[in-house]
Formats: C-alpha cells, sequence, structure tokens
C-alpha cells in the first residue's frame, strides 16, 4: 500500500499523524510521472514542486488538501510557468497571474507537481490533437487506444494513478467522457459554481472548471475547496458555497432517477448496456426510484450539431487575440495582418483551423439566422426539456460513453444515432449549466467504462449524495491500470 | 444559408487571418457535407420561433458595484513580457501609414 493511493482524507489522516510527508507523497507522485510512459505531460514541475513539498513541514489539521500533489490541464493559467493550451501559438507564453482555481490550490498548499496534455485549446475530444502529440489509455499498453479529450493528460494521469485529483475543463463532456474511458471519476460543477478566471476560454457559454477525483468523496472535498463568488470572474455565482462534505455524507431518501431511454436504446455495445440495466436495479434495491423516460429522439439527435455551431462560433471570436503580437511566437511580416496571419497559420493546427471556418461560416450575415440563432433556440428548447425532466426527478442517469474507449484511428459513422446520441449527449450538461458527474461502472475485456449522474442546478450535494451511494454499489473505489492488488 | 464551396471556405480563413493547404481546404470541404447534414437534425426542429436565442444557461446575478480603491497595475515590463516584438518599452510592429 502507498498512501498516495489512499483517499484525500485518509492520505491527510497519514499527513497529520506524520506517517508521511507531504515531501514523500511528492517524490512518489512525481515518480510515477516520470516513469509514465502515455504523454500526459506538457511539463513536470519537478524543481518547484519539491522546493514547495519542502517547506510544508507543519500539518494543518482542518485543511483536507495540505501536501496532497496534484496536475491542472495546461489550460489553467499558471503565473511564471508556461501555459501553452497545447497549442504551437503559445509555446513561450508565462502568464501573469494564477488562475483563481491554481491561486486557491495553492493556498490550501496543495502542490501542482505538472501541466497537462490536453487537445489543441481544448477542442476535441480524441486527446489526440495537442501539439506534443497523442496522449495514450493507460489501460491499453500497447497503446492502441485513446484516453479522450479534451482533457487527456489529467484523465491518464488519474487512470495511471500518479495523483489523487486533476484539474480539467469541460465544454460538451471534456472531464467526464475522458472519466468514463479512463475508470475514474469526471465532475462538471454547476455553470458559474467554480471561478473560470485565468482558464483559456473556449466557448464561455459552454465552459466549465471542472477534475477528475477516484474516490466519491474526494469529488467534495475539491468541489469545497474551489466553489465560490469571484469578483475577477462575473459570471461566478454569489450562492453560498455547501458544505459538500458532510452534506453529501447523508443517504438521500427514496431519490427519484430518471433513465432517458433513448440514449440506452441508442448503444450497441450489449456489456456496457446489461452493465447499465444491472446498476439500475441496484440503485432500486438501495431506494432509488426508477422513472423511463423518452427524451425526444429529435432533440436529442441535435445536440451534436448544436454544440458544434454554438461552440465553433463563440470559439472564433474568442481566439481573435491569439495574434503573435501581445504572446506568443512572433514572425515577421510586411504588414501587420502578414504578422497577425503568419502567427495563426504557423500556430494552429488544421483541426482548430477547421473548427474556426465552422464557426465563421455559422456567423456569416447570409448564415447566421439558419445556424448561429437557429442553434441557439435550439439549446433553449433542449435545456427546457432537460428542466421538465428534472422538475419531477432529482437526477437523470445514463451511460456515460457508448463504448469503451475507442481505438484509434477507428471511424465511426457521424450520422448514426451512436455517434449523434449516445457519444454526444453529455453535452446536455453544458447546454443548462447543470452538474454532472461521470462515475465508473465496470470494465470490459479490462478497458473500464462509466456512467453519469447529472442534477439540478446547484444541487451539488445530492448529486454527490448518489455518487457516494454509486460507488459502494459498484465497489469500484480508487482504482487506476497497475494498481498493486488489483 | 450561403454556399459552400472552396472559394467560400478561403475566403472565411483568410478573414480569420490565416491559410491552410490545398489538402486541408479539401479535408473541411468533405466535413462540410457531413455537417450539412447534421445542420438537418436542428432544421428539423418545429416550433423553434416561439424561443429565444439562449446565450447563457441561466442569468448571473452580478449586482454588486467595486469599491473605488486603487489598485496597482501591471508594469510597462510586465506587460511587454511575452511580446516578441518591442522597441522603448512598446510593441513594435509595421508601419501602418506612410
Amino acid at each position: 500500500m502507498n498512501y498516495l493511493d489512499l483517499s484525500i482524507r485518509d492520505i491527510h489522516q497519514a499527513l497529520v499523524e506524520k506517517k508521511v510527508t507531504p515531501l514523500e507523497l511528492t517524490k512518489e507522485a512525481l515518480k510515477r510521472a516520470k516513469e509514465n510512459k502515455d504523454n500526459c505531460f506538457e511539463m513536470i514541475l519537478e524543481e518547484e514542486a519539491l522546493a514547495f513539498a519542502s517547506t510544508l513541514t507543519e500539518p494543518e489539521a482542518d485543511n483536507l488538501l495540505w501536501g496532497i500533489p496534484y496536475l491542472a490541464k495546461d489550460n489553467f493559467s499558471t503565473k511564471g510557468l508556461p501555459t501553452t493550451a497545447s497549442s504551437n501559438i503559445l509555446v513561450g507564453y508565462k502568464p501573469l497571474y494564477d488562475a483563481t482555481v491554481i491561486a486557491k490550490l495553492k493556498e490550501k498548499k496543495a502542490v501542482l507537481i505538472g501541466k497537462t496534455t490536453l487537445d489543441e485549446l481544448a477542442m476535441g475530444g480524441t486527446g489526440t490533437t495537442g501539439h506534443l502529440g497523442i496522449t495514450y489509455n493507460p489501460y491499453d499498453p500497447k497503446h492502441e487506444r485513446m484516453i479522450g479529450g479534451s482533457s487527456c493528460g489529467s484523465a491518464a494521469a488519474m487512470a495511471a494513478g500518479i495523483v489523487p485529483f486533476a484539474l480539467g475543463s469541460d465544454t460538451g463532456d471534456s472531464v467526464r467522457k475522458p472519466a468514463s474511458y479512463g475508470g475514474v471519476i469526471g465532475v462538471k460543477p454547476t455553470w458559474g459554481r467554480i471561478s473560470r478566471y485565468g482558464l483559456f476560454p473556449f466557448a464561455p457559454s459552454l465552459d466549465h472548471v471542472g477534475y477528475f477525483t477516484r474516490y466519491a468523496e474526494d469529488a467534495a472535498v475539491l468541489l469545497e475547496a474551489l466553489s465560490g463568488r469571484d469578483v475577477m470572474d462575473s459570471t461566478s455565482s454569489v450562492k453560498d458555497v455547501d458544505a459538500y462534505v458532510a452534506e453529501s455524507e447523508k443517504e438521500l431518501v427514496s431519490p427519484r432517477i430518471a433513465v432517458l431511454d433513448d440514449i440506452v436504446e441508442s448503444i450497441r455495445d450489449n456489456a456496457i448496456r446489461d452493465a447499465f440495466l444491472d446498476s439500475l436495479k441496484k440503485l432500486e434495491e438501495a431506494g432509488a426510484m426508477i422513472n423511463h423516460i423518452r427524451f425526444g429522439h429529435d432533440l436529442l439527435e441535435s445536440i451534436y450539431a448544436t454544440y458544434i455551431v454554438i461552440s465553433c462560433a463563440e470559439a472564433t471570436s474568442n481566439d481573435a487575440n491569439l495574434d503573435g503580437i501581445k504572446f506568443g511566437p512572433y514572425y515577421e511580416g510586411k504588414t501587420y495582418q502578414e504578422v497577425m496571419s503568419q502567427a495563426r497559420t504557423k500556430g494552429f493546427s488544421e483541426l482548430i483551423k477547421r473548427r474556426f471556418v465552422i464557426g465563421s461560416f455559422a456567423l456569416m450575415r447570409e448564415n447566421q439566422d439558419v445556424l448561429f440563432l437557429r442553434a441557439q433556440k435550439n439549446r433553449a428548447k433542449i435545456v427546457e426539456r432537460t428542466n421538465q425532466i428534472l422538475a419531477d426527478n432529482d437526477f437523470i442517469f445514463v451511460p456515460a460513453a457508448p463504448t469503451v474507449a475507442p481505438k484509434l484511428g477507428a471511424t465511426s459513422d457521424k450520422l448514426s444515432d451512436e455517434y449523434l446520441i449516445a457519444d454526444n449527449h453529455l453535452a446536455l450538461g453544458n447546454f443548462a449549466g447543470l452538474p454532472s458527474i461521470t462515475m465508473p461502472l465496470g470494465y470490459e475485456n479490462g478497458l473500464p467504462f462509466g456512467v453519469n449522474f447529472m442534477g439540478r442546478a446547484f444541487e451539488e450535494s445530492k448529486l454527490l449524495s448518489i455518487c457516494r451511494t454509486f460507488e459502494k454499489i459498484t465497489g469500484i473505489c480508487g482504482d487506476y491500470y497497475g494498481k498493486e492488488g488489483k | 444559408m450561403k454556399e459552400i464551396n472552396l472559394d467560400v471556405l478561403k475566403d472565411a480563413a483568410h478573414r480569420l487571418l490565416f491559410d491552410m493547404s490545398d489538402e486541408e481546404y479539401e479535408t473541411l470541404l468533405s466535413e462540410f457535407a457531413v455537417l450539412t447534414k447534421q445542420m438537418e437534425t436542428i432544421g428539423k426542429i418545429e416550433g423553434l420561433e416561439d424561443y429565444e436565442p439562449m446565450t447563457f444557461p441561466f442569468e448571473c446575478e452580478t449586482t454588486y458595484l467595486r469599491e473605488d480603491e486603487p489598485t496597482t497595475p501591471l508594469s510597462r515590463e510586465e506587460a511587454l513580457a511575452n511580446a516578441g516584438s518591442t522597441l522603448d518599452g512598446e510593441i513594435k510592429l509595421p508601419k501602418v501609414v506612410g
């Protein structure tokens, strides 16, 4: 047993009792990071982490995150440390300030041991488009399978057991889908619950700070530490922060759980579907009331297109500031337009350029009504339907993904229900801004898969409570690839 | 909707101040062929005229006023620290006029 493998509460206990020190934990995390072969890291902050951990000598009994090593996706600004968003257009950029979540964790004296890879600028769901190449799924040592994205490095590092928690960001499913492929917990709270100050924006109406843990209680610990109003982010909520750890310990009485049958039916993998249906029985045995509901096939089918139009349009506008002038590599030119064009042509990969053109096309005067505004109206209709279901139910519960981690390069029918519905429904949580958590459910041929619970806005305590119950049901708790005794 | 062809896509890319290779434009064109079919999934949703375009998940209450207290902004050196082309404490770019 290694202390790094325990829940945050148990590691904390060991730290307080001085059975282990932050420096020892940090050294172990760094060792695992350096041994890892899955291309999880933009940088490993060995020197900085060791120096900081060495200063942590007097345990803070009331601070669960004191001395806990962690990782952050490289789209969170870190003062004085390179922050690339895995894009060549930001190579060499060193922010002048910390993202609020980084600052909060610094204040809690958690130890940042590295920055993780992502799909370039967090736009992508495969973990293959960052400027350092493909990030692999630790559960397939042959490196044939993806971990998913865009928070690929954080997800893979968690699946490899390197740290107890890692920060990610989630615009469509960028924390919750890779969590399913990596067999870990992926949390996206309510929109506005955690400040986004210092997170590079992709599509601000959909962007959320999220994170990965391996224990359900840890998900509550992190939410309590990261939530709250931030004057630096005008979209952060003024609502009080609950005592998520204590509140989520309370078991819910007869929670009402809506199962969206049209999503379940779009899944063709029998092992995943059967395991999901079996988990319904176990939830019922635990006292839950299961309601089978049809969301509406056509509305579900339109999620993907709605997401692509809105997110690409927002990204096109947001990333106009990436021009190689104020930051990022500078290229000479005869005019300032040429300077910018050189930086953007050389700095963005093909996928990013394609997404920007799609966004720009949707915003063209001739197309705005029929594409962009129509997508925004459709979003309103989808959200209305989601909230209707949650008016009568505490949670929506569905498989998080239709398959285990796909093989790299595998093609799928982009017009099928499996793709349009089962592979993209998690964006519902981003459209509506609702809290949504992916939990591990099982393994198929040694590869993990998960489920997703979504709750009402700002009702994270209840959502975390059902997740803690679910963790007891599955018995999957603290797993990672290669864990001793597994 | 505007017709999608190579010229339209090239024009869009140039307005966004980047270029792509011919091969990349071809990939984009074939991506649009699939995307157009996916867009039809929105086209067939009825009654959208009754909805307002949704720009954020929900209203944010930001009703406070900041105290009128002086703060220290970035120094000139900090502001220029990440710029690749500077001269005499300013960002240097090619001449716009003259």
